[in-house]
């Protein structure tokens, strides 16, 4: 299931894209990545992932305002789309079935 | 906002320059809007910092600009390209047959000179101590002469060098001379070699199959033969051990080497010890005396740590102990590197022939002429062609073919097509390779041709390399096509300032196409009066014998019996084939020397051959040994007021007086070299005669000649009979103009196609570009004729620029370079220099007028339907 695989950190930015609702984009995203799973990503890393998510057809971007803060250049605004949203479901439904199949004795912390 | 409160402009530029164009405005926003948010939380320096920090991060392959995306449909395009060119010349066969052919002429010319150059360069390089062996040369100067390099040096230097230098670990003394004959059970082979020193296997690289390299030629008397050599006397290798004969000595084969490479500039069929001659006590002198340094060489091994400098001193110290010996000449010996003696740079006494620098500097030059018209050739037909092609280019560019996209197809295809013409040019380059050996002493004794693996890769590299050369200005041109003119039908290739060059470049092309015509047609007169000389003398119908040695009467009794044979007579050597003798001779009364040429013949030579006597008698059969029979000259040298004043006297010549009994009509012993000097013909029966001259009657000549080989083989049934036509005898004398008749005609018709093929070239580019002018002034009344002219103007004063330059130009060569030394030139006239001219220029006209009267014959309807 190659096609709609979601790798951990792709997971992540989608959440985090569906979290900031209208306002995601390259600068709100990194932020709100940072913030949450207290990792510093690069720049870099986090495009790498959006472009391969959109490639996939996860995401849609469309091209903002532009903006003085930004040297005149347009934000780009991401938005899960519907197959994105489906391969989030998937990846859920995934986890909690395992979750549920373990006993829970087996996931109490041990320490002997 | 300054300057300093914006993000780093060079880090900017970085990320725009790898950056993608579809990320680059997100990327670069979501940059400077961190950059701004940094400035005002971390200051301005911080900020800038973390965003050169930034863009270093994000230079990672998923950022940058996908090069194979854009070109991702490269094999296909590639496919198409080659499509494409097939179908161009599939669709204009003409163009597509002349570039070939074109390209496939010149480059033939260019094959002969890489594999040439790369031969040539490759002599003496697969010796391992190559770069370290040097040969020792003499710098000889006569008290009074300039100094001459001479490439041989005395056997003394290199027992001295053995003795004295510390910078040479290995010396080897060779001495030319192992010639001649050897003999094996009475069979007699022709030989070629030298003695050398003992260590001789130790410096250079000649493998032994057989015997041991360190011992083989440490005994006097011991040879070591070629593989060849010894397949051709015992038809096997393995013969050491075996003895053969050369003259008084026996010499034992103690060893045989791997037949040595044709890249040896010292070549042999077989090497003998030095030592034989060493105990020898007559050739002393030719170990002891420094000045006896004429057909002995000595090479040398450097230390490893001995520099040329200190080598040279070595010799310097040497130079100046036996200088001081003698007083009328200074020998300086020198250096040089074995890989620098072949090309040679003209030092007399080479151990073997050399070829001089100068012939391959020439032969790279013209050829570099040629492949350079032909390109430009090639060039000029393509753009003359791109006129058709211009919409294709159009239509490329409309659906999305970049600048550089279309560059690679133009030029991928003059690669294909200078690939196709290799082909064509290979085969070319096997038909006149032994044509090219066969053309001067120098290639044919040093050059094979043969062909290496490496060879061949120089020739693709090669067609490659034309290929882009012819096709970069077609390419250039049919890219900076505007992509709205073109589909218009506006055509961008009619540049009248391209024009320029061409009709200079054609201008020069015609130059050169005449001066090689010119020059044939020089030389080959010159030639064909050289053969037909009128020498003085009968040589028709004469067959001259080379004999061998005894029994010439008993012989001459045989040959009188064979039918067909006329007259017979006997000489020292035959005249007019270049071979002179001479002596210094005084008249009795006169105290002056004279050099006198001369011939020794029989009694019956001077009516053999038809000399006319003007004075005196012929030879007396059965007088004294001392008669003589001189020309005219003699008489004017000596001041003599009649031919028949001198008949009585006495000459003092060869050691003895002879008596004039004679006086003969003026007549060319020499060539068409030498002036006519005083000459005499001697009568003693002493001297050996060499030939035989033969004057045959018949009509039957195969059938005398056979009755003569009949007759020699019973006076002398083991040589060979060697039987030659005068005139085939005084024709090898003039190889030297035959070949450069050749080499200029191989030129001419090189030059003469290239430039003939870019003319028409131009022609049909002519026409093309003016068919709607052409056809208006057609509908309007003009003629053939007047069209012909029209075209044909501007390509007439081309013409005649190129005859004003090529006339004085090829009659400056003639003089200088082929007939400097001739002593009775041709007389060189009008009809001599314009005929080379005329016959280009007819050639030309035939084109141009081909190309114009096809233009001028087209339906007007054809090319004005579409206005």
């Amino acid at each position: 299931m190659k096609g709609t695989h979601l790798g951990e950190f792709q997971e992540v930015a989608l959440l985090t894209i569906l979290v900031l609702g209208d306002d995601a984009y390259g600068v709100s995203i990194k932020k709100e990545i940072n913030k949450n799973i207290k990792r510093s990503i690069s720049r870099g890393a986090l495009h790498t992932a959006l472009t391969r998510l959109e490639e996939k057809g996860f995401l849609k971007s469309r091209q903002g305002e532009a903006n003085e803060e930004r040297g005149g250049r347009p934000k780009r605004y991401y938005e899960v789309t519907n197959k994105g949203k489906e391969a989030l479901h998937e990846a859920r439904e995934m986890r909690d079935n395992l979750w549920d199949r373990i006993p829970s004795i087996r996931l109490e912390l041990q320490y002997a | 906002m300054n300057k300093h409160n914006r993000p780093p402009l060079l880090f900017q530029h970085f990320l725009s320059w790898f950056c993608h164009e579809d990320y680059f405005e997100e990327l670069q926003g979501d940059l400077e809007e961190k950059f701004y948010e940094r400035v005002k939380s971390k200051g301005i320096s911080k900020a800038r910092w973390a965003y050169r920090k930034e863009v270093v991060k994000l230079f990672r392959p998923s950022v940058f600009k996908k090069i194979q995306f854009r070109y991702s449909n490269n094999t296909n395009m590639f496919k198409n390209y080659t499509l494409v060119a097939y179908r161009n010349l599939l669709r204009n066969k003409l163009f597509s047959t002349i570039n070939i052919i074109g390209l496939a002429i010149s480059m033939a010319v260019g094959l002969l000179a890489i594999t040439f150059v790369s031969e040539i360069r490759s002599y003496d390089k697969f010796h391992e101590k190559a770069d370290r062996i040097y040969r020792v040369f003499n710098n000889r100067t006569v008290v009074g002469k300039e100094p001459q390099a001479y490439a041989s040096t005395s056997l003394l230097t290199g027992i001295k060098l053995k003795e004295e230098a510390t910078s040479f670990d290995i010396i080897v003394p060779i001495y030319n001379g192992f010639n001649g004959n050897v003999k094996k059970d009475q069979n007699l082979f022709k030989l070629k070699g030298q003695f050398v020193g003992e260590d001789f296997f130790k410096l250079f690289s000649f493998p032994l199959l057989y015997g041991n390299p360190e011992t083989a030629l440490q005994e006097p008397n011991t040879t070591v033969l070629t593989e060849e050599f010894a397949m051709k006397i015992f038809s096997r290798k393995d013969v050491v051990g075996e003895v053969l004969e050369w003259g008084p000595y026996q010499f034992t084969i103690t060893g045989v080497m791997q037949q040595p490479p044709g890249t040896s500039h010292i070549k042999f069929d077989a090497v003998a010890s030095l030592k034989t001659y060493e105990i020898r006590e007559d050739r002393s002198r030719l170990f002891n005396d420094w000045s006896v340094m004429w057909t002995s060489y000595v090479y040398v091994h450097l230390n490893t740590n001995a520099s040329l400098e200190q080598a040279q001193a070595d010799l310097d110290r040497l130079a100046e102990k036996e200088n001081a010996k003698t007083e009328f000449q200074q020998i300086n010996p020198g250096l040089e590197a074995l890989t620098d003696i072949f090309p040679g740079d003209g030092k007399y006494n080479q151990i073997d022939t050399v070829m001089p620098k100068k012939n391959i500097d020439q032969i790279v030059i013209l050829a570099l002429i040629v492949l350079f018209s032909a390109c430009f050739n090639y060039a000029n037909l393509s753009v003359a062609r791109s006129m058709k092609r211009a919409k294709e280019v159009g239509i490329r560019k409309v659906v999305g073919a970049k600048k550089a996209s279309l560059f690679v197809q133009f030029i991928s295809e003059s690669i294909f097509v200078s690939l196709l013409a290799l082909f064509i040019a290979f085969l070319l380059f096997k038909l006149i390779k032994p044509e090219f050996i066969s053309l001067n002493l120098y290639t044919e004794r040093t050059t094979t041709l043969n062909l290496t693996a490496t060879n061949y890769l120089y020739f693709i590299l090669f067609a490659v390399l034309i290929g882009v050369v012819s096709g970069v200005i077609p390419a250039l041109l049919m890219t900076k096509l505007k992509t709205v003119n073109v589909l218009k039908g506006i055509s961008g290739t009619r540049s009248h300032k391209g024009l320029n060059i061409r009709k200079v470049m054609i201008g020069l092309q015609f130059a050169f196409s005449m001066t090689f015509a010119i020059l044939v047609i020089l030389i080959q007169k010159q030639y064909h009066q050289a053969l037909n000389f009128d020498l003085g003398y009968n040589t028709e119908d004469v067959v001259n014998i080379t004999l061998s040695g005894k029994d010439t009467k008993l012989l001459q009794a045989e040959i009188a019996k064979v039918p067909g044979v006329k007259t017979i007579s006997t000489s020292y050597f035959v005249n007019s084939t270049g071979v002179l003798n001479s002596d210094w001779a005084k008249i009795e009364e006169n105290s002056d020397s004279v050099t006198i040429y001369n011939n020794w013949v029989n009694t019956d030579y001077l009516d053999n051959m038809g000399h006319q006597l003007l004075a005196g008698v012929n030879f007396d059969k059965d007088g004294p040994s001392d008669q003589m029979i001189v020309n005219e000259k003699l008489i004017e040298k000596y001041d003599l007021k009649s031919a028949t004043e001198a008949v009585g006297k006495r000459v003092y010549f060869y050691d003895k007086y002879w008596t004039i009994v004679g006086v003969v009509k003026d007549f060319h012993y020499g060539t068409v070299y030498n002036e006519l000097n005083p000459f005499a013909y001697l009568y003693d029966t002493s001297k050996e005669m060499y030939y035989m001259n033969v004057k045959i009657e018949t009509s039957d000549i195969l059938k005398t000649m056979a009755g003569m080989e009949r007759a020699w083989k019973t006076v002398n049934p083991k040589n060979k009979f060697e039987a030659e036509y005068y005139s085939d005898s005084i024709k090898r004398m003039y190889t030297d103009l035959s070949s450069s008749m050749k080499t200029f005609g191989m030129l001419a018709i090189v030059a003469i196609s290239i430039s003939v093929l870019g003319l028409l070239g131009m022609a049909v580019f002519t026409a093309e570009s003016r068919i709607k002018e052409l056809t208006i002034r057609k509908v309007l009344g003009a003629n053939v004729l007047n069209l012909l002219t029209l075209l044909s103007k501007s390509f007439l004063v081309i013409f005649i620029i190129a005859v004003v330059i090529s006339i004085p130009i090829s009659l400056q060569l003639f003089k200088s370079q082929i007939a400097s030394n001739i002593e009775y030139q041709i007389q060189i006239g009008f009809w001599e220099l314009s005929s080379g001219a005329l016959l280009v220029l007819i050639i030309a006209f035939f084109t141009i007028g081909s190309q114009s009267i096809k233009a001028a014959k087209t339906n007007p309807a054809e090319s004005l339907r579409n206005d």
